[in-house]
């Protein structure tokens, strides 16, 4: 096998993986190639395909961000709080009563600064991103905390749901806004200067700051961008179970870096795609409503998860010491 | 051309926000006020379900006379013909209705021994602390799907087991001796198939010493 059809099997090995997966849940259950569960597994992978899209951007620059889960659980917070109790402005005796628009935004607002602000401290105190994400990881459950009391935030109307709940043309909204983000952020990473500065950085950052490119504001970018689609996530789970969990997102970023390397993106930088990490996703997400069909318990499902990650790391890692 | 370029941005969100206002300015007073209008009062709920429907709806009982030897024969077809369940959920309900004498009175129970010249406790009135959902899922008279928001129909199950503990468990206490002769309505969840129902755990809702 030569050098370009070895490249060639390796980015198809996540597709073979999910196709393999696909035949032997078929045969094993009928159940699974019903329409109703492919829209199951769709809609369940969407939160995760949200994240992992920004997820993937980082650690396509040699990054890596733990604090998805926990701005998701903030922005979603945020945005339910806003748009149920609005914004008391004491000062001036009113409310700014936020419309589901408002809160939206907001929400997205929430999670573009927090990324922000891992970005700054990554770029601006040089921290490892492993210790910078993992602190505002701790801030933003704490904020989540503060501002919900600990206690969920409910009843958010009809209108703010309808972008977890809602369907168009017979596919949940979720399902569209995950597509969409696929879709601009494919083409952001492979068309753009900050897609082709993200894969520079990630190659070789000292050659990338040689030629001229600012380093440390294309990893803000993508910090920002992690933590702004955290936020939609964080949103799409608030307007799917119509309450903002202050305990959302929990775990989350596990299953997003899983996601990202089981489709091939290099946790040292600089290789991997979105479309790859949609097959991530995928895998997970079939491999998770398989083990639930063959009613395999659900400590069983995390070991096979488990198992799944570390083959996945294990074959990037022999494949690069190869090359 | 890059003030430009941000001056046309900034106009294009002007419009967006002109179009789709983020929010609306509100008096704290209004704003108050409007929120207390859409806030359900659970307390306020469980007074008028208490009086205009839940005493109204005693000819739905089942009565313990007939409901006790069904169990005993077949307690899964006692379940089918008399109980109630929610959705998926393996626990039911039983709504019922009868009386019988006092065999024992303790701290927080009074024991009924129903079937004629039993002296069994058959049916044990709780007259402790109220936990559970019997009082709101057992009746049928109240649907999950009328309630939205799933804390307003957990509010209901805690407004309504108070005015047990502050309107019924205190007369009852009161008036259970050994040897009297009390009728009773009341609801009793039973946990799966396999939970012993002897006796039959009832949470009164109204109870009377004849």
């Amino acid at each position: 096998m030569n050098a370009n059809t070895k490249e060639r099997f390796k980015k198809l090995q996540p597709l073979i993986a999910l196709a393999v997966m696909v035949i032997a849940l078929t045969l094993l259950s009928d159940k699974f190639l019903t329409f109703a569960n492919q829209r199951n597994i769709l809609l369940q992978i969407s939160v995760n395909l949200c994240l992992s899209i920004g997820m993937t951007l980082i650690i396509l620059t040699g990054g890596i961000d733990l604090s998805v889960g926990a701005m998701l659980g903030l922005a979603g917070a945020v945005a339910a709080g806003l748009l149920k109790n609005g914004l008391g402005l004491k000062v001036f005796g009113v409310v700014l009563q936020f419309t589901p628009f408002g809160a939206i935004v907001a929400g997205i607002l929430v999670g573009l600064a927090l990324g922000w602000f891992n970005g700054f401290a990554i770029t601006r105190f040089k921290l490892p991103p492993f210790v910078a994400t993992l602190g505002m990881l701790s801030i933003a459950r704490g904020l989540t905390m503060l501002w919900t009391g600990g206690f969920p935030v409910t009843d958010l109307g009809p209108k703010f749901g309808f972008i977890g709940a809602g369907f168009f043309l017979g596919v949940p909204m979720a399902v569209w806004i995950s597509a969409a983000l696929v879709v601009i952020f494919y083409f952001i990473s492979k068309r753009t200067t900050l897609g082709r500065y993200i894969y520079a950085v990630g190659g070789s950052e000292k050659a990338t700051a040689f030629s001229g490119i600012n380093v440390n504001r294309v990893k803000i970018w993508v910090y920002a961008l992690g933590g702004a689609l955290a936020a939609v996530a964080g949103l799409i789970v608030t307007a799917r179970l119509d309450a903002a969990d202050p305990k959302a997102g929990l775990g989350y970023e596990l299953d997003s870096i899983a996601a990202v390397v089981i489709g091939g993106t290099s946790l040292s930088g600089g290789r991997g795609s979105i479309l790859g990490t949609v097959l991530g996703c995928l895998i997970i997400g079939v491999l998770n409503n398989g083990l639930f069909l063959l009613d395999v318990s659900p400590f069983w499902q995390q070991v096979v998860k488990g198992v799944v990650i570390l083959a996945a790391v294990a074959a990037d890692k022999m494949g690069s010491r190869r090359e | 051309m890059r003030v430009v370029r941000w001056f046309i941005a900034l106009v294009i969100l002007a419009g967006i926000c002109w179009w789709f206002p983020l929010f609306h300015v509100a008096t704290m007073k209004t704003a108050t006020a409007e929120k207390a209008a859409v806030t359900f009062n659970a307390t306020v709920f469980a007074e008028t379900y208490w009086t205009n429907q839940l005493l109204a709806s005693f000819a739905k009982t089942v009565k313990a006379d007939l409901l006790l030897p069904a169990i005993q024969a077949d307690s899964g077809a006692a379940k089918i013909k008399f109980a109630r369940s929610l959705g998926l959920s393996a626990s039911y309900f039983y709504f019922v209705s009868g009386s019988g004498h006092v065999v024992a009175v303790s701290d927080d129970e009074v024991s009924l021994a129903i079937m004629p010249a039993s002296t069994n406790t058959e049916v044990s009135l709780q007259t402790g602390l109220v936990f559970g959902n019997a009082l709101r899922d057992g009746t049928g008279l109240l649907n999950t799907s009328d309630y939205p928001n799933s804390q307003d129909f957990n509010d209901i199950s805690a407004a309504l087991n108070h005015l047990v503990e502050a309107r019924v468990l205190p007369k009852l206490r009161e008036q259970a001796k050994v040897g009297a002769n009390m009728s009773f309505v009341g609801c009793a969840e039973v946990d799966d198939e396999t939970t012993d129902l002897k006796p039959l755990k009832v949470i009164p809702i109204q109870t009377e010493v004849q």
